[in-house]
């Protein structure tokens, strides 16, 4: 039986991944395509990563995620063209809001297991999309919100790429820190207890119901702050932006799932796999046969599911390296 | 005369530099435009009436002596044309950018070229805020939602009310739209048209174009007992709602359609004896009288030579002529330098009936052609004849009766 | 009354027209468990194989049915055998698998037709009959009619046929059944097949009714999954009245409330049933614990 890890043993691989990851975004800093890529790719990745905190260590296969991203997708915009206050004030309430969200739905979501859990919140999701289409005061509507091109710090606009590439970078970071700690933490070690097998974590004490609840509510709050910081990026969203449910809520399970659920780098290696691909993809055959670059997507994400089975993460670890190696990137 | 300054403009910029064409680099123009998802195929309609508007330019010596290239980029929601702008500007070094179908994506497309410094040339988006937010990079050449609001209200007041024999006080209007930026802002544009004319509105309807039923909606609007149903919508969505109307046995004495249900697609669902006397309002098509849109004959024949078939909407000839407004502004500004094509552009001074579909060229201080309007068409015999402008329609074509039988 | 009636009997033809999207995705979410994302598809190539065989063979859309089901049946198959069934172990990466399967298939049907909205008219398909002071459409009431026939068939079959009993079996406890002798697998396949043919029919019956697009299986796809839920997983009669029971709601609230808001309204009267009656209405007790996770 290997000695239980802590956070303090996972500091270096995370170091490591930072300084990686920095060196990518140094190395293409004059770059500003690669670097709007790589800025999509650490904001999905962060993403991803919140997903797989409810997702892959508790096992919740969520969909509604994208009413996370949403709300502080909103709320920001709102404390910024409303209030006229800067972004960098509505993190921490749009992590509130999104948070107490996930602990308001979860009594019902919760009664409710696997595939039937996932379908909940899928419905869920689209109700939000029809209720944010109608209710023009809170949202703008269909027609949207726009963030007015105010450069600056203060105001998290910036004219060069690189700027968000650092940004969703941080986010990224905080993320994976988020879900590390989480993960070598007691209520890590009883969320994958409830996730392996609830009737036994239930017996030996764990109460089931609120170790659920405070993982979606810390996986939702990451969500939350990743869509205030979508929209100070892309500075207009609408409810198809913020809710397709394959743009969005999918999309991160997706990324997750690839990259490898449950443990606590694949959703990175989810997305700097998808991310780039789909942009290459839609660089290079979107523009001529009509969706020819989704056809070949959709292809690789069949073929991904066939032959990494447990996600880029599990076809590393199954590969003949020493233990020392992969044993960093386990599930637990 | 005013239309031969036009030709005359087009010709020069064509001929000027003829010799230097093969010696300078091409010119690169970024089109974007959806190339998948549900609006892929106006997408791609869109983006030929540019690949056909370069050619016809490029057999003429090009633009500045430099032979044009279009170099598609394909996106769907802003996201999207974010890293579409970065990949044209950064990797295929396109000098401008030209577009765009859907509005979402040419608001964060032509901010996102302004920080790349590269004019944003819009053709086709429809949402009347994008020349409001007073971006020095965005000019738009074609209409916008206001435009087809304007335009179906005077139908309404003017063609309709004729034909109706009424006075447009007197007539009462059923108006629905589906739920997404282009049908509400159309909608709410023409109610307030509509009320300003003194017309009785006895209900305002959104509906999702993704719902499988709409007998609600239509039962609504039967119960209202409207003279005219004036609906905005996508084409499926369109022809779901008509053929729920035809089955509800709901027939108003006259339906006005906005931004789609002109082509075959419409054709194909409702059979050409349902569609007889229906109105659309919609972009300018080739089968306008050569009087007034001068160049209709000539785009027709260009695009069947090209793509083998007759153009399935009226989109691709709109953005044609729109890359040829654009072509000129760049040509009398000397460069794709947005801020030198803007003067240019705004000193253009073209009355209706010069280019090719119709469309004249005066840009207001925002940079809206002022001088771009959709048409009015009339289901008749199978055929979507324009009938609205009066100049506007082919020799011979003339409003049949509207009431539905 | 007029009014209410026309909106009842909108109801009730709606209603059949998502129970004949969920009864095959009842056999495959109810049986087999898979949270398949790409049964709204299926609908729509069936919609597609409909339209190709009536322009270039000139069938009928109601007697394609007998070409499209085999053709879906036979899909269905290869998709279960070659992979939802090596993913068997791995819930969440069959769902990943059918979300890849639905992009791939709704833009190969974009590449090939470019987009263009087709519809097909028929004698039939623009017929309406006056029933009293109400419309109906023809189309509509075939399709309620086919749903009502393929449920009684279904019902019928499940309960007194070998392999309808060996589906059933399989569906209460995968591990027992395996125990008892049944060929789990080929149970699997054969359900997803008729699950997938069922879509396919489904595709041909709608066919009249709706103009194509490749996107068209996503507005079917969640109101068929809420049925399956509502009515009851592997519940024949349950996909059924489920049906009704979302076209009734959508009806009333589309005419009486919103029609911008008829979505939300079924949306929350699903939640809310999950919440008191998660088995559905006609589940059987304890079916909604068997989650994604590995059963076996």
């Amino acid at each position: 039986m290997p000695r239980i890890r802590t956070f303090r043993q996972e500091l270096p691989p995370l170091a490591l991944t930072a300084v990686l990851l920095a060196a990518l975004v140094g190395l293409y800093s004059g770059d500003n395509f690669t670097l709007n890529i790589l800025a999509t790719t650490f904001l999905f990745a962060g993403l991803a990563t919140a997903w797989n905190i409810l997702g892959g260590f508790g096992g919740q296969f969520s969909l509604c995620h994208g009413v996370f991203f949403a709300e502080g997708a909103y709320l920001t915009a709102n404390m910024v063209l409303g209030a006229g206050l800067s972004p960098w004030w509505s993190l921490a309430p749009a992590a509130g809001l999104a948070a107490a969200t996930a602990v308001l739905i979860s009594w019902p979501a919760f009664r409710l297991r696997g595939p039937f859990f996932a379908i909940a919140t899928m419905t869920f999701s689209e109700v939000v999309l029809v209720l944010a289409n109608y209710f023009e005061s809170i949202t703008g509507g269909p027609q949207g919100m726009r963030v007015p091109f105010r450069p600056g710090w203060q105001n998290m606009i910036f004219t060069g790429r690189i700027a968000y590439a650092w940004l969703m970078l941080g986010f990224l970071l905080l993320a994976l820190i988020v879900s590390l700690v989480l993960l070598r933490s007691r209520l890590g070690y009883y969320l994958q207890a409830v996730r392996d097998n609830e009737a036994a974590a239930e017996a030996s004490g764990i109460d089931v119901l609120r170790t659920k609840l405070m993982a979606f509510a810390i996986s939702a709050a990451v969500t939350g702050v990743g869509g205030s910081l979508f929209v100070m990026y892309v500075r207009i969203v609408d409810p198809p932006t913020l809710l397709t449910l394959s743009d969005v809520g999918v999309r991160f399970a997706l990324i997750a799932l690839i990259g490898g659920v449950g443990t606590g780098y694949g959703p990175l290696f989810g997305a700097l796999l998808v991310v780039p691909l789909e942009a290459w993809l839609r660089a290079e055959l979107g523009a001529y046969a009509p969706g020819s670059n989704l056809v070949v997507l959709g292809a690789v994400l069949v073929l991904a599911a066939l032959f990494f089975k447990r996600g880029l993460v599990g076809a590393f670890q199954s590969l003949p390296l020493p233990a020392r190696w992969t044993g960093r990137l386990a599930r637990t | 005369m005013q239309r031969r300054t036009f030709v005359a403009a087009a010709s020069v910029a064509a001929a000027g530099f003829a010799t230097r064409a093969r010696a300078a680099d091409p010119i690169k123009i970024g089109a974007i435009n959806p190339y998948s998802g549900g609006a892929a195929l106006y997408g791609d309609e869109t983006t030929r009436g540019y690949e056909l508007a370069a050619m016809q330019a490029n057999a003429k010596g090009g633009l500045l002596g430099r032979t044009i290239i279009i170099v598609r980029g394909s996106a769907t929601n802003p996201q999207e044309a974010m890293a579409v702008v970065e990949q044209l500007a950064g990797r295929d070094k396109v000098d401008a950018f030209i577009g765009t179908f859907i509005s979402a994506v040419s608001n964060a497309a032509s901010e996102a070229a302004l920080n790349n410094g590269k004019l944003y040339w819009d053709t086709q988006a429809l949402a009347a805020q994008l020349t409001e937010r007073g971006l020095p990079n965005f000019i738009r050449s074609g209409p916008n939602s206001a435009d087809f609001a304007e335009s179906s209200v005077n139908a309404i007041t003017g063609l309709v009310a004729n034909g109706l024999g009424k006075k447009p006080k007197d007539m009462s209007v059923w108006i629905q739209h589906e739920d997404s930026i282009y049908g509400t802002t159309i909608a709410k544009d023409q109610q307030a048209g509509l009320k300003a004319a003194g017309v009785t509105i006895v209900g305002v309807n959104a509906y999702s174009a993704r719902a499988i039923d709409q007998t609600d909606v239509i039962l609504r609007a039967r119960n209202a007992n409207p003279d005219v149903w004036l609906a905005t919508g996508y084409t499926a969505d369109n022809n779901l709602m008509l053929r729920t109307a035809r089955d509800q046995g709901f027939k108003p004495k006259a339906m006005l359609l906005t931004g789609s249900g002109d082509t075959f697609e419409t054709l194909d669902a409702m059979g050409k004896e349902y569609l007889e006397g229906i109105l659309v309002v919609t972009y300018p098509r080739s089968d306008i009288n050569p009087a007034y849109g001068p160049g209709a004959p000539d785009f027709l024949q260009a695009y069947r030579k090209q793509y083998n078939r007759d153009p399935i909407a009226p989109q691709g000839f709109t953005a044609f002529v729109g890359a040829q407004i654009m072509f000129q502004a760049i040509q009398a500004a000397g460069s794709t330098d947005y801020e030198k094509v803007r003067v240019a552009a705004a000193a253009m001074d073209l009355p209706v009936g010069s280019a090719p579909n119709g469309f004249g060229v005066k840009f207001d201080a925002k940079m809206q052609n002022t001088r771009a309007k959709p048409v009015i068409v009339q289901w008749q015999n199978g055929t979507p004849v324009t009938v609205f402008p009066e100049k506007a329609a082919p020799i011979g074509g003339k409003i049949v009766d509207l009431a539905r039988k | 009354m007029g009014t209410l009636l026309s909106v009842l009997l909108s109801g009730l033809l709606l209603g059949g027209l998502y129970s004949l999207v969920a009864i095959g995705l009842n056999l495959i979410f109810g049986v087999i468990r898979v949270v398949n994302f790409a049964q709204g598809e299926f609908v729509m190539l069936g919609m597609y194989a409909t339209f190709v065989a009536y322009n270039l063979l000139h069938i009928d859309p109601y007697l394609a049915i007998l070409l499209v089901f085999p053709l879906l049946f036979v899909f269905g198959i290869l998709v279960q055998r070659f992979i939802l069934q090596r993913l068997q172990n791995e819930p969440m990466m069959q769902v990943f698998a059918t979300f890849g399967l639905l992009m791939l298939l709704q833009n190969l049907v974009l590449a090939v037709t470019g987009g263009a909205a087709y519809s097909i008219r028929t004698p039939l398909s623009s017929m309406a009959i006056a029933v009293g002071p109400v419309q109906v459409s023809v189309p509509r009431v075939i399709a309620l009619a086919a749903v009502t026939a393929v449920a009684l068939i279904l019902q019928w079959g499940l309960r007194n046929t070998m392999t309808g009993k060996a589906v059933r079996a399989v569906a209460q406890d995968r591990r027992a059944a395996r125990l008892m002798g049944i060929d789990v697998e080929r149970t699997y396949m054969l359900t997803f097949g008729v699950g997938a043919g069922l879509a396919g029919m489904a595709g041909a019956l709608l066919t009249p009714i709706f103009t194509l697009s490749p996107q068209i299986g996503g507005n079917f796809i969640l109101a068929a999954f809420a049925v399956v839920v509502l009515g009851g997983l592997g519940s024949v009669p349950g996909a059924y009245i489920g049906g009704f029971l979302i076209g009734m709601t959508e009806a009333l609230a589309g005419y009486y409330l919103d029609p911008s808001l008829k979505q939300a309204a079924w949306f929350a009267i699903f939640i809310i049933m999950l919440i008191v009656r998660p088995t559905g209405l006609f589940g059987l007790a304890g079916a909604e614990e068997v989650g994604l996770r590995v059963q076996e």
